[in-house]
């Protein structure tokens, strides 16, 4: 085999080929580490609502459903735009590919603005996690447990919200320095990965917060 | 040259189209108040086939190294694991843990 003059092939790959592909199983475990991640708190979520159906059906109801639908939807046009910019690298279009990422940023910034406005409600209600928290609307000896839960989900999720920006936008900055092409663009496709898991998150914590009712 | 997966535009758009009415779907089914549990059911199921959707076309693992799919397919497993197992202790407790 010929030595390659790919500049983006480290020396310890046969080819570009399988660097790529090594790339994207370290993503998938690192990936495979964050559904775990989050599974702890869904084991959790799931043991309360076996303990506590009534709970979670009452405390549901100070859930704004359309602010999470909005949510949804946010989050699904997000990752479509994550998968188009990858798409445009593969057709080798620099222009759109940070636009799609750009669209991508957008919706994120978006979402944490919804979710500043849900949190900032709560917390004007006297809804904290925890023993902060003060609502009597919930007649409910467990109320606090279920808020608990809700802001360990949603602000572990927010969290990985924020981080996918700053990941995306460092992925514009090198677009934009012409570090992607179509036969090398493997960090827009290992960071959608990621950003397409914290759809799925919300996907899942969408129905099972805000839908009970 | 390369042997990466081309992705097809009328898939992906097909897909994010696809999510939306399952999103729609789920408020929808969500307002017409199904008697438990067969609610929790039907909106897992639409979350799972959203989910399904997702990692199949978005993250491409349907043309994907058969590796990580095996990967992702662990990941699913274990976490029915950790919750079942977990389950078997908290379900048949005589008395909730004092302070839980």
């Amino acid at each position: 085999m010929a030595h390659s003059s790919n500049s983006t092939l480290a020396h310890h790959f046969v080819d570009s080929e399988q660097q790529f592909d090594a790339s994207k199983m370290g993503m998938w475990i690192f990936l495979v580490t964050e559904i775990l991640f989050f599974g702890g708190l869904f084991a959790t979520y799931i043991i309360y609502r076996a303990w506590y159906p009534d709970l979670y059906i009452m405390a549901s109801s100070q859930l704004d459903t359309s602010m999470g639908a909005i949510n949804t939807g946010i989050l699904i046009l997000s990752s479509l735009t994550m998968a188009l910019s990858i798409w445009a690298a593969q057709h080798n279009d620099r222009k759109k590919t940070t636009i799609f990422l750009a669209v991508t940023i957008i919706c994120a910034i978006s979402f944490m603005i919804i979710k500043y406005f849900e949190y900032t409600h709560k917390f004007h209600l006297g809804i904290f996690p925890g023993a902060n928290y003060t609502f009597t609307g919930i007649d409910h000896v467990k109320a606090p447990q279920f808020f608990s839960i809700y802001f360990m989900m949603t602000g572990l999720h927010g969290i990985h919200v924020i981080i996918g920006i700053g990941l995306i936008s460092w992925l514009i900055f090198k677009n934009q320095k012409q570090a992607f092409n179509s036969s090398y663009y493997t960090p827009i496709e290992i960071i959608g990965l990621y950003w397409h898991v914290v759809d799925i998150i919300w996907i899942f914590l969408f129905p099972l917060l805000y839908l009970i009712d | 040259m390369n042997g990466h997966h081309q992705l097809s535009l009328k898939v992906l758009l097909g897909t994010a189209l696809a999510l939306g009415v399952l999103t729609i779907l789920t408020v929808s089914v969500a307002k017409i108040h199904i008697p438990s549990p067969f609610n929790i059911v039907v909106a897992i199921a639409i979350a799972v086939v959203k989910a399904y959707l997702v990692v199949m076309y978005f993250m491409n693992l349907k043309n994907d190294k058969k590796f990580n799919l095996l990967s992702f397919g662990f990941s699913i497993l274990f976490l029915l694991i950790l919750v079942g197992l977990t389950m078997l202790d908290t379900m048949f407790r005589v008395e909730v843990i004092p302070g839980f």
